[in-house]
């Protein structure tokens, strides 16, 4: 008798557990890169913490939107990663809601061009990258933007293309370089047009970049330092250039969907990727440049990723809205003077 | 065959419902998308389209490149297929096998070897300098010529297999006939290959033809940005400016360009045949 109560106790507990767990799940939606490591490091031990379940979906900025306008009055997604403009863009659709730093415990570690990089306490950046030119060393110098037009690189250059996330910060800073500052680009798109045919390849992925480094394609391209490490890899003399006009780069953000059940589960979340043991071991495994500035890693990390104070105010990043307003104008004015 | 029309409509109807729920529904809710205008019903987007100059050459480009490779697949497909069907069958089933073999590799591999293979320092420049044809590389990737190289390596299978079948089903003795009556080689091909054949060149035109228009990895790997097809314009104005209006008009300029060039082949095999 007290055996059978015994069990039919423990089923009992077992059962209420699971439902609890089964209650507290938390529906995050991120880049598709480097998942198993974001597992390891990031989701199961935050699972182990709180006891709840972490279900994970991936895909790029564009679905991610897509699916959370369409779930806009029963939101499946309860906290996502948007690159800055798209954070806004989903700021701008009502789609995101205002995060209650109180309850981040790691907020005032973070860099302060992380805290709210939209402004209206909407978001919460995570990591960032500079963006600056690869070159063969052996080959040219570079020292500027502009230097990627040089007669030396005719023909030995690889640009972004508009539609990436390198493309418009690399035509920021081309501008600059010429000595424009207009939002809409079109200097530096009708620059680039001009030099068309002595670029090699409008990229798209910069995982590509390494094999035509590799087959002497081409010398120098554009690139996010997120990708430095497959070129630092080969065996070849490559250079990071330190151009006059300084670098640019790009930020990732944390935002909370607006109506979203999990709230709370979704902030103790946030937190957790915030924590500087988290952000470290993101920092070591060469995932994500940290954006708590506690986080410290050896030299040799520390060369793969965007890290340390100094290098993050020196990034030229291109505002949010700039970004939005604009990038439907750069991608018509570039299939006009760059596609054809 | 059946005792009666239920019987054959009842064993078609799984496979009819699923091809109804899964493809067609989705692709004419997709399609949808480029006849909505701000009321109603609008041809707009397809004026808007072709308005634009780009879109106009990516249109062109699209249709010259899946046309020269279906014609150089058909002309290499038939010399091959010929080939291979006059062999021995041991040795026919061998040859078969090797060019049935690049279909079993994933087109993404096939794609990234060509871009070893025609680089600066790949085997195309090696052999072309060896030989005292160049002094300087030549730049093949990023270009038309690298498009169309990739996708004639990718689809020249299909027009041969669908060539050899129709070679197996002809008349074993048609060829020596012709050339016993006097027929040259030209007139072999033109008066009793060709007509004979005709069924299989139409299906393996339609494949090569169907599969240049629709194949996105290897312009995309091959020609980049700088040599936009359709499929990669259609892929941009998705996850770039989140343009599904455009992107459906693209897909349904596919389907159509798809379903013209099967209409345009089929005539053009009855014509031949009358």
């Amino acid at each position: 008798m007290i055996r059978s109560t015994l069990l039919a106790a423990t089923a009992l507990a077992c059962g209420t557990l699971a439902a609890q767990a089964a209650d507290r799940t938390l529906t995050i939606s991120v880049y598709g890169f480097a998942q198993d490591e974001f597992s390891e490091i990031l989701y199961k031990p935050f699972e182990e913490q709180c006891g709840c379940e972490v279900v994970v979906e991936t895909g790029n900025s564009v679905e991610r939107l897509a699916k959370m306008e369409a779930n806009r009055e029963g939101p499946v997604i309860d906290m996502a990663v948007l690159s800055t403009h798209d954070a806004l863009a989903a700021n701008r659709a009502g789609l995101i809601d205002t995060i209650d730093t109180s309850k981040l415990s790691n907020y005032d570690k973070l860099y302060d061009i992380a805290k709210d990089p939209l402004g209206d306490g909407t978001a919460v950046g995570y990591t960032f990258y500079a963006t600056s030119i690869v070159y063969r060393s052996d080959k040219v110098t570079v020292d500027s933007w502009a230097d990627l037009f040089s007669d030396e690189l005719k023909g030995q250059v690889a640009f972004p293309n508009v539609t990436t996330n390198q493309g418009p910060p690399a035509l920021w800073m081309l501008g600059k370089a010429m000595g424009e500052s207009d939002p809409t680009l079109a200097g530096a798109i009708s620059e680039v047009g001009e030099k068309r045919d002595d670029v090699v390849t409008f990229y798209v992925r910069s995982s590509q970049l390494v094999q035509l480094m590799q087959q002497e394609e081409i010398w120098a391209a554009p690139i996010g330092r997120f990708a430095w490490k497959g070129f630092a890899d080969m065996d070849l003399p490559i250079a990071w250039a330190t151009p006059e006009e300084g670098q640019t780069g790009g930020m990732n953000v944390m935002v909370v969907t607006k109506g979203s059940s999990n709230r709370e589960l979704a902030l103790e979340f946030m937190d957790y990727w915030l924590s500087t043991p988290i952000q470290t071991a993101l920092a070591e495994g060469l995932v994500d440049s940290p954006a708590n500035a506690e986080v410290e890693v050896s030299p040799e990390v520390a060369d793969n990723l965007t890290y340390g104070a100094e290098t993050v105010d020196s990034l030229d990043l291109i505002p949010a809205d700039v970004w939005l307003d604009n990038r439907e104008g750069w991608l018509s004015d570039w299939n006009a003077k760059v596609g054809q | 065959m059946f005792q009666n029309r239920r019987e054959g409509l009842a064993l078609a109807l799984p496979a009819a419902v699923f091809a109804c729920v899964v493809f067609l529904v989705p692709v004419a809710i997709l399609l949808s998308e480029g006849f909505r205008g701000a009321a109603g019903f609008s041809l707009t987007p397809y004026v808007e389209f072709f308005s634009s100059p780009l879109n106009r050459a990516v249109f062109l480009r699209t249709l010259k490149l899946g046309a020269l490779v279906t014609l150089v697949a058909a002309v290499i497909g038939y010399a091959a297929a010929y080939a291979i069907v006059n062999l021995s069958p041991a040795n026919r089933g061998r040859v078969f096998g090797l060019v049935v073999l690049p279909l079993m590799i994933s087109p993404v591999a096939r794609t990234y070897a060509w871009l070893v293979i025609l680089g600066r320092t790949g085997f195309v420049n090696q052999a072309l300098t060896l030989v005292g044809l160049t002094d300087e590389p030549i730049r093949f990737l990023f270009t038309e010529t690298a498009v169309f190289i990739g996708l004639l390596q990718l689809f020249l299978p299909l027009m041969i297999i669908s060539l050899i079948s129709a070679l197996e089903n002809m008349p074993r003795d048609a060829v020596p006939a012709a050339r016993v009556l006097g027929a040259s080689w030209l007139q072999v091909f033109t008066r009793v290959i060709l007509p004979l054949t005709k069924e299989g060149l139409v299906i393996g035109g339609t494949l090569v033809f169907t599969g240049s228009l629709t194949a996105y990895i290897t312009p995309a790997i091959l020609g980049g940005s700088k040599v936009l097809m359709l499929e990669t314009l259609l892929y941009q104005r998705v996850t770039v400016a989140n343009d599904f209006a455009s992107a459906a008009v693209i897909a349904m300029i596919l389907i159509v360009m798809s379903f013209s060039a099967n209409l345009l082949l089929k005539r053009l095999a009855r014509a031949r045949g009358r």
